[in-house]
């Protein structure tokens, strides 16, 4: 049954795929979908990007282990999506309009006339995506593996392949209409598990209960972390999705910017749907593991997964399968976009340059950022859970300053965007790289994201203010008048 | 030329950087005060507790409000939501720990955890995205507007290709 659903989800994203590469033509089309996707489309795209493996694998078993404070990390959601509305969509989507923008250091660009700004936040990106990716094929690859029984290397290599395909035939474009599929998914996949863990738990009561018994701490509102460690997952999580290129990158994308009046409530309703699955698992499988339902987990990563094999009927294991697939195949699309216009758009114009068939060099930079995660998902072992937290960290850091706060503020200057993605960029490479070597160990409830997020902030704010004569300089006429609206 | 208060912009949006920046300095405060040789001390989390609503009020001021005008209608329902945020932390952060065996349940969950799921995860998703669909029109982006970018960017590309080069930007 699980190979036979597994079996129709690929079925299903080739199909698409072949759809998708015959209406992109040009580079365009490639990197923004002709700036020419609907509402729903767009919206369920977003949800599915947004949402990684670590929604359905990683999560659950965060809460499993520390309890309630890992919801913190996806409470935010109730506030980030029309943050960014507000911050960010109107002005992005105006910017491509009136510039034809591709990416989003092209909006950094744009707002401080600086090619060395677009540069920069490219490589930030760049950097970010390698590990972002390689975490998610690993993620893929595990997946696949429990589907087909495949082995982890097989799996990493042959969900790549598929994600490259349809990558390099369609685009974003088949990327997008591949994430309503698996958007859908994922949202059907996580509400029928939630239902499923109230029904055979007795409702959410008799489930709080069950835990309250044997570990009241559980369901503190901290969990097992302190508060000044779940309120820093709200920080960074919440602050940062305005950084995070899968989601901001979109905003280019609609077709018509009057769109974007129904755009935040109905991500938000489908970013709810999507997380049910989240808490469910979390929480239910700690009572399912308490009252003696369950066997007690080797990992908390294997909350998910035992769940599904040892008390779910079989269907809703293979479409929940499906979904995790669905999950991390659509973040890496995403990225492998991404990256191709960092490396075929952004850095020649750094550079001044412009390539003569951006198409053509997006398709092939696309296989060379596959595969070169493929082989870091492969060969990094426990690295991917750190290259994953890094590339998190750094899109928040190096971004949110400059892009959110720069493109509302008039008195950011190109040099408080430099310094401030600088600092994003080095503070998090450098706190992270010598945290993981144990070279430093930060005090209980301080991450390096969260320092660099912080740090990132006062460098641009300062920075700005010591050459706030240069403010006016820095813009143009029309990107002020975008900026104004 | 443009004026000074061209570049520093209207009173909301100062006041907005204002509380933004206020909010990070008190963040960093916080993270700082976690390096001290015992740990960090219980106000470093009230700090996080008051900054991050502070913090997320602030970007999300600065970027609704128009440059001619403020946040109009939108200011009740972003103090709603700021008072959600920080209301429902500092409630959590205050209230005493009494979840156990005999804990009362809110909606199945304890009241601190409910205070958490419902309050600050559920309560502004009601608020926030109908606030923005209402007020689009008025607070946000309307027809006249994107005629308007689409005319500059008509403008742009005519002289683009006039000029026959992009329009360079400087390093």
């Amino acid at each position: 049954m699980v190979i036979a659903v597994g079996i129709a989800y690929f079925a299903v994203i080739i199909g698409i795929s072949i759809w998708t590469s015959r209406r992109t033509k040009t580079a365009r089309d490639f990197f923004v979908a002709g700036n020419g996707i609907g509402l729903i489309a767009l919206t369920v795209a977003s949800v599915s990007t947004s949402v990684s493996g670590f929604a359905f694998i990683g999560g659950p078993g965060l809460i499993y282990a520390v309890g309630l404070g890992a919801m913190f990390i996806v409470l935010p959601a109730s506030v980030t999506n029309v943050m960014g509305a507000w911050v960010l969509a109107k002005r992005m989507r105006l910017l491509g309009e009136a510039r034809g923008l591709l990416t989003i250091p092209d909006a950094i660009g744009a707002r401080y006339r600086s090619r060395s700004a677009q540069g920069l936040s490219g490589i930030a990106i760049l950097v970010g995506i390698v590990g972002y990716m390689a975490t998610n094929a690993l993620a893929m690859g595990v997946v696949i593996s429990a589907i087909f029984g495949v082995g982890l290397s097989w799996g990493i290599w042959l969900g790549m392949s598929v994600t490259l395909a349809y990558s390099v035939a369609g685009g974003i474009l088949a990327g997008i209409y591949n994430d309503v599929f698996q958007g859908a998914l994922m949202a059907t996949a996580s509400v029928l598990v939630f239902l499923f863990i109230l029904n055979v738990g007795g409702g959410l009561g008799d489930i709080s209960r069950t835990i309250l018994a044997a570990d009241p701490t559980f369901l503190s509102p901290w969990g097992k972390l302190t508060p000044l460690a779940a309120l820093s997952f709200f920080f960074v999580f919440a602050m940062g999705s305005l950084g995070q290129p899968q989601g901001v990158h979109k905003y280019y994308m609609l077709r018509d910017p009057l769109q974007l009046k129904w755009y935040p409530l109905l991500k938000t309703l489908g970013l709810v749907l999507v997380l049910l699955l989240y808490f469910a698992v979390g929480v239910g499988v700690k009572a399912f593991v308490t009252s003696g339902r369950m066997a007690t987990l080797s990992a908390p990563d294997q909350a998910t997964p035992s769940l599904l094999l040892s008390i779910t009927p079989l269907f809703l294991a293979a479409l929940v399968f499906s979904g995790v697939a669905a999950a991390t195949m659509s973040t890496v699309n995403s990225f492998i976009n991404i990256g191709a216009a960092v490396v075929t758009h952004d850095l020649p114009v750094a550079f001044g340059q412009r390539l003569k068939s951006e198409l053509a060099w997006g398709r092939t930079a696309t296989v060379v950022i596959a595969v070169s995660a493929a082989l870091v998902a492969q060969h990094s072992g426990a690295m991917v859970a750190f290259l994953g937290i890094f590339g998190w960290g750094l899109f928040a850091s190096a971004l949110v300053p400059a892009l959110a706060v720069g493109l509302n503020w008039e008195g950011a200057t190109r040099l408080g965007a430099l310094a401030s993605i600088a600092t994003g960029l080095i503070v998090t490479l450098s706190l992270e790289i010598a945290s993981y070597f144990k070279i430093f160990t930060f005090p209980s409830g301080v991450t390096a994201s969260a320092v660099a997020l912080v740090l990132s902030f006062l460098a641009f704010f300062g920075v700005s203010w010591l050459t706030r004569r240069s403010a006016a300089a820095s813009i143009d006429p029309d990107v002020r008048m975008i900026m104004e609206m | 030329m443009h004026s000074k208060a061209g570049v520093e912009g209207n009173s909301t949006k100062r006041i907005a950087r204002l509380v933004v920046t206020l909010a990070t300095c008190a963040m960093a405060i916080a993270y700082g005060s976690a390096f001290m040789p015992h740990g960090a001390p219980a106000w470093a989390s009230w700090l996080l507790a008051l900054g991050i609503p502070a913090a997320l009020g602030g970007i999300m001021v600065l970027g609704a409000t128009r440059e001619r005008g403020g946040v109009g209608k939108l200011a009740l329902p972003f103090a709603f939501v700021i008072v959600t945020l920080a209301v429902g932390f500092c409630l959590v952060l205050g209230l005493p720990a009494t979840e156990g065996p005999g804990s009362s349940l809110f909606l199945g969950l304890p009241l601190r955890a409910a205070i958490v799921i419902y309050g600050i995860g559920l309560m502004p998703i009601v608020v926030l995205p109908v606030a923005y669909a209402l007020t689009f029109d008025t607070q946000t982006l309307n027809a006249e507007d994107v005629e308007r970018v689409k005319e500059l960017g008509r403008i742009r590309n005519e002289a683009t290709n006039s000029e026959g080069k992009t329009v360079d930007a400087s390093w």
